[in-house]
């Protein structure tokens, strides 16, 4: 991390802002991603810093400044080649809006964690008001930091309260970041976290300073977007070996995918990262793989035969005006050598015929043919005879079926079904409401 | 992708398909045969809702197959493309072990040179992360039907897909359940 940073500062580009615009959305999915890897490398840069020289104190500071997403935007300072320079500059831009600024940075020893550790405080302007007051104090690193920590966060371990306010300011800058407009042209957009912010300058120069993470070279692969191949473009600061290109890829699209996860499964909004959102998707999973046993359990244990539905569904008086019917009807040789089951017949036309034409028209259609003698039912109050004259028998297995489908399926399709209000009562009858999807 | 409600109507046609075959291979079953029977079914017919473009459909068709009783149940819910979807299965498996294999002796190499590179100081939250990271998804391979020969990325698209057809099937047994209940209760 050190080795880049002074090249970083020396190689500025401003044509490379305008191709990375292309690859706007792209980049912010990775954002996303380096995240995570962002705070690592700020941790470590920061436990480095300690006992590092000024330069490399300066470049871990730069990463820091874009890992805390500071409102660099607003600084209104010029482009690389005067980043150290710019520096200078900064001191005199209003720091109020930012919280801080690398006022104290510009040279030397006495600079420092004070900086960085007050951008790891939770709120900015809070940051500005102690950086002003603890300004240019040469003062031992370690006591300037544990004050800093005390004042800040609170004693404790300094690396695991790093953590923690480093997630929190994450947050905060997250916050205050999408309420200041896209400076899209500002030179050291150094602001991370926000994808939601569209200036893909910044969020391109973003990448250049968080690249940290990865092997350094500077690299400009020219995009061209072809079908047949995966172009992949080497951002700043990262290396242009096929492997590192190809992990890149592959980790973006891992990280599309979660995102996908993400809306799917309940309850994962809130988290970030991919540890805990595979944690919410294993939960997710073993619930209701567990549903699935219970139901199929709950099933089992409410009827006496697996085929429980169809036995269940016809009405017990429907049964023997049904077995007359059923010679008339073409019958499978399977069914017919088993009376009890006759009345599955219909079912499996029925079935069959949905096979082809998916759609609850060709289940009355299937009903209708198959069924020719009208039964008295319970229900036949409910139906429109003309319909039903010739289904009546199994109007109940249909019925039930009809509820499935109008209930559960979302009404899909045309139900000329009559049964409506039937299906009313038995929508009456049980709260369907929660188990619609 | 299909409306979620032809994906139940499918799901559904093929459970009670399949429920019949059962019913009429054996009779008097146990309840611990019959839940086996209807999960089973319930299984098998998602997994040919899919008609065999995913792979965790395609793990479930292949696992089901294996057994001689559960064959013809297969063979009955998928009806004619049960012969090309087992088949496939069969080569898809072979390669793919062969592919993990040779994956797995790459990964420990990598392994190896990376952390002789690394610096002392690297955090170790990082290093948690990964490793918190890898620890699920072996689990989540595990849960996915033949997850263990997918990648990261697959396994991810896998995931999305099972979860959408298990949450289909949830609904179609639960809402079957109710149905069963009233009725019996009337």
């Amino acid at each position: 991390m050190n080795t880049a940073s002074p090249k970083m500062l020396q190689c500025s580009d401003m044509t490379v802002l305008e191709r990375q615009n292309a690859c706007l959305k792209w980049q912010q999915e990775q954002l996303q991603q380096q995240q995570q890897q962002e705070q690592q490398s700020y941790f470590s840069e920061l436990s480095g810093v300690f006992s590092s020289q000024v330069q490399g104190f300066q470049g871990g500071l730069v990463s820091g400044d874009s890992v805390l997403g500071d409102m660099v935007m607003t600084r209104q300072v010029k482009p690389d080649p005067g980043l150290e320079t710019a520096w200078h500059e900064m001191e005199k831009v209003d720091m109020a809006a930012m919280g801080f600024g690398p006022c104290g940075y510009s040279n030397g020893p006495d600079f420092d964690m004070n900086y960085a550790i007050s951008r790891t405080s939770s709120c900015p302007t809070f940051v500005a008001a102690a950086v002003a007051a603890q300004a240019v104090e040469v003062k031992g690193k370690e006591s300037i930091v544990s004050e800093k920590m005390g004042s800040t966060v609170g004693r404790g371990s300094f690396k695991k309260r790093k953590v923690d306010t480093l997630q929190n300011s994450k947050v905060v800058a997250e916050d205050d970041s999408k309420r200041i407009k896209a400076c899209a042209e500002e030179g050291e957009s150094k602001i991370t976290g926000p994808n939601t912010n569209k200036s893909s300058s910044s969020n391109n120069k973003n990448k250049k300073e968080t690249s940290t993470g990865t092997s350094k070279e500077n690299s400009k692969v020219s995009d061209v977007q072809k079908p047949d191949y995966i172009h992949v473009r080497a951002r700043r600061g990262q290396a242009t070996d096929s492997h590192s290109l190809a992990e890149r890829v592959r980790r973006e699209k891992i990280s599309e995918r979660m995102k996908y996860l993400q809306d799917l499964v309940p309850g994962c909004n809130k988290i970030t990262g991919k540890a805990g959102m595979l944690d919410e998707i294993i939960n997710y999973v073993q619930s209701l793989q567990r549903q699935v046993e219970f139901l199929s359990m709950k099933l089992a244990a409410v009827n006496p035969r697996p085929d429980f539905n169809i036995d269940n569904l016809f009405a017990k008086d429907v049964f023997p005006s049904c077995a007359t019917n059923f010679p008339a009807v073409g019958m499978s040789s399977e069914m017919a050598n088993n009376p009890p089951y006759v009345q599955f017949n219909p079912v499996e036309q029925v079935v069959s015929s949905c096979g082809l034409e998916m759609g609850i028209n060709s289940l009355d259609m299937a009903l209708r043919r198959t069924i020719s003698a009208p039964v008295s039912i319970p229900y036949a109050s409910f139906l429109d005879s003309s319909c039903f004259t010739q289904i009546q028998p199994s109007a109940t297995w249909d019925v039930e079926l009809q509820n499935l489908y109008n209930v559960a399926f979302d009404q899909e399709g045309s139900m000329p079904f009559p049964s409506q209000p039937f299906t009313g009562t038995l929508l009456e009858k049980q709260n369907w409401g929660p188990e619609l999807i | 992708m299909r409306p979620p409600s032809s994906l139940k109507q499918e799901f559904l046609k093929k459970w009670i398909m399949g429920l019949q075959r059962c019913s009429t291979v054996k009779k008097n079953m146990s309840i611990l045969e019959r839940k086996k029977a209807i999960k089973l079914s319930a299984d098998v017919a998602m997994a040919s809702a899919r008609n065999g473009k995913t792979c965790w459909s395609r793990a479930i068709i292949a696992n089901a197959s294996k057994h001689g009783s559960d064959k013809h149940l297969v063979e009955k819910i998928l009806g004619p493309e049960s012969e090309r979807l087992i088949a496939k299965k069969v080569s898809t498996g072979a390669l793919c072990n062969n592919r993990i294999r040779s994956k797995k002796i790459l990964k420990r190499s990598w392994g190896i040179r990376r952390t002789r590179k690394c610096a002392p100081q690297v955090a170790l939250a990082s290093f948690i992360a990964k490793w918190l990271v890898r620890k699920r998804t072996k689990v989540l391979k595990s849960l996915i039907p033949g997850g263990e020969f997918m990648n990261e990325v697959c396994l991810i698209e896998e995931t999305l897909d099972y979860i959408i057809s298990l949450r289909a099937q949830v609904d179609v047994m639960r809402t079957l359940a109710s149905t069963s209940e009233i009725v019996n209760h009337n």
